[in-house]
């Protein structure tokens, strides 16, 4: 792997560099609390937050869009053709993904780029330019016991934060040439950057409210699916709507709807994003539901996100926090996960 | 339980998954008042004649402007170069779909779905149960059985809905009855909430008993509602019915077909499923150890 180093004060010129492989995204402060990656001109450079906690939207959105046309149609004469604007778009760049969502975007691959890829995702994918950053925790993050808090594949560059700069690993030939294009803003890597990286990692590890690995959570789940509380209790605060799924960087369901415009004859046919926890979900013809109550669309996000995944890692949580930050009812999903697994 | 079971079907021929081919209508054949069975052919020849798919399968039928819908194919694998829904009007497309008349052009994708293994039911005696709508995916069974005869031992169909005129296709399996007789294929028709005089009465696990055939080697193919499925399944375990020969099809509101939008997602830890590409049919063991199947 390649190695360099960028002082804290070439940051703005890095980023201004940056816009020349398309359009640049970054996290900026949105409100009062909350962050978001959105897109960065030359003026807002300055906006650009490096120490963030979590982004309000996920970053699979670039490459799965909240809503994105996938066919324009003629319904006279029942023929659709492709949109092509995911082919053609300018690629993302995406600066400042923390490491779990670096995961997260990896889990959003494994389901959409398998055998059958998805052709949209995979081209807004496979241009698109990830850097990463490296963070500090707070409470509400657990990506350690999911094993997220430290990527080795997955972006194109990432930032890890020494005293006076960043040193910056390259994992991709696209991170390669960007390096190569902006030698003139980089320093050799020290022996005291490099310690400063693993004290760095120690004090992180020391940061995290919960520690060694939620590996076995799926199995205590299953255990606990009768669970005389929890399930009840915390599915009662739920309003079902759908604001964890909508966060979360791995939840990938999708609706698929058609859009008529009003000469009656053209339209769109767009995919929305659909969340588990609306009552529509698991419905059927007929009228039969598969998740009736709240409580049991409350169970399925809690056994989709900790039981099913098969790649990448041991779960699809990453543990980034989003779910319980963004709750407006104030379920804690983090604290209901230590309480299934026995206060621990 | 088989690596052949859970083999994905990938379509070829297609640039965009998403992308349909045009079918014209050809026929439509009333069936009851809430069912009609449609006839399509592709438009483009090339396409349709080498589109094959397996009984069991499924296609995403397309209505630009309104949307799109999963059905089962309910003709004959074998007959190639038109296939047949059988189509309920059940929601906002498919009462669309039963304003259509010959003529009319939908597009289809697919088909999806793992199918029946039918390579699996050679050489053996075959029972199917069908219960309501369960009968349309279940006929291309049937029809394909028949088409190759001379590859299952004895077959026995039950056919039940809850009234006289639900029962579907109930005239074209009474119109067999002659030749059935002769090629060993037993038919027996059941409505559950009426009496009806050339019917039995009773579900279609009270009429178990009846069936000819030897549960020793045998397959069993279930489609109906989860309701049904639970107790035909201590049933034909009872009667020595081989639990890993007992198939169902399952229903969800699959939006994609190959495994993204995530509606037909389901399971545990160490059984986890998507109905349209692990599915639509399942063995009797992947039913019971994956939670929410049958919910």
């Amino acid at each position: 792997m390649r190695y360099v180093k960028l002082k804290k004060e070439k940051i703005k010129e890095f980023l201004l560099a940056l816009q020349d492989y398309g359009e640049l995204y970054a996290p900026i402060k949105v409100s009062e609390k909350y962050f978001d990656f959105r897109k960065i001109t030359n003026e807002q450079v300055d906006e650009v937050v490096l120490d963030y906690n979590r982004t309000l939207r996920p970053p699979r959105r670039f490459f799965f869009p909240e809503k994105e046309v996938l066919f324009t149609f003629n319904s006279k004469k029942v023929e659709m053709y492709e949109n092509k604007e995911a082919f053609t778009s300018e690629p993302v760049v995406l600066f400042g993904v923390h490491a779990c969502d670096i995961v997260g975007l990896r889990i959003m691959d494994s389901r959409f780029i398998d055998d059958q890829p998805d052709p949209y995702y995979r081209a807004r994918r496979e241009k698109g330019i990830i850097i990463g950053i490296s963070c500090l925790p707070d409470e509400y993050c657990f990506c350690n016991v999911r094993r997220a808090e430290f990527v080795d594949s997955g972006f194109d560059l990432f930032l890890s934060e020494v005293e006076d700069g960043y040193v910056i690993r390259v994992g991709s030939v696209k991170g390669h040439k960007i390096i190569d294009a902006t030698e003139n803003l980089y320093v050799e890597v020290t022996k005291k950057d490099s310690d400063d990286l693993t004290a760095f990692d120690v004090k992180k590890s020391k940061m995290f409210t919960v520690s060694g690995n939620w590996d076995s959570l799926r199995y205590t789940l299953e255990l606990n699916d009768e669970h005389p509380v929890i399930w009840m209790r915390e599915s009662e605060k739920c309003l079902g709507c759908g604001n964890c799924t909508i966060t979360c960087p791995t939840c990938r369901c999708y609706d698929v709807k058609d859009y008529p415009n009003l000469d009656g004859e053209t339209g769109v046919r767009v995919r929305i994003w659909d969340s588990c926890q609306f009552r529509e979900h698991g419905l059927v013809a007929g009228g039969h539901n598969f998740r009736p109550t709240k409580e049991s669309r409350f169970k399925n996000r809690y056994m989709c996100k900790n039981a099913y995944c098969k790649e990448v890692t041991t779960a699809y949580c990453v543990g980034c926090g989003r779910c319980t930050y963004f709750c407006p009812a104030g379920i804690n999903y983090k604290q209901n996960l230590i309480e299934i697994r026995g206060g621990i | 339980m088989t690596e052949e079971l859970h083999r994905r079907y990938i379509p070829d021929g297609q640039d965009n998954l998403y992308d349909t081919h045009k079918c014209r209508v050809l026929r439509v054949y009333k069936q009851t008042e809430m069912d009609k069975v449609f006839l399509f052919r592709f438009i483009d020849q090339e396409v349709g004649k080498n589109w094959k798919f397996k009984p069991g399968q499924f296609v995403e039928v397309s209505l630009p402007g309104i949307g799109e819908v999963p059905i089962s194919i309910c003709s004959s694998a074998m007959r190639i170069g038109f296939f047949q829904l059988c189509i309920r009007k059940a929601g906002r497309v498919t009462t669309k779909i039963h304003e259509l008349k010959p003529g009319d052009i939908v597009g289809i994708r697919g088909p999806y779905g793992n199918g029946f293994p039918m390579e699996k039911f050679f050489g053996r005696n075959l029972l199917l149960v069908a219960a309501g709508l369960g009968m349309a995916p279940l006929r291309s069974v049937f029809l394909y059985a028949i088409d190759n005869r001379w590859r299952f031992g004895d077959i026995t169909i039950i056919n039940s809905a809850k009234y006289e005129n639900e029962l579907l296709f109930a005239r074209e399996l009474e119109a067999m009855r002659d030749i059935a007789e002769a090629e060993n294929i037993q038919i027996i028709q059941t409505v559950t909430r009426e009496d009806s005089p050339n019917r039995l009465k009773g579900r279609a696990s009270e009429h178990l008993d009846k069936v000819m055939i030897d549960p020793k080697n045998s397959t069993v193919a279930l489609c109906g509602p989860p309701r049904m499925y639970k107790s035909m399944f201590e049933k034909l375990v009872e009667m020595n019915y081989d639990p890993r020969r007992i198939f169902v099809t399952l229903e969800r509101r699959m939006k994609c077909g190959i495994g993204k939008c995530g509606h037909c997602n389901l399971g545990n830890s160490t059984s986890w499923k998507y109905a349209c590409i692990d599915g639509p049919v399942f063995d009797y063991y992947d039913i019971i150890s994956t939670p929410g199947m049958l919910e």
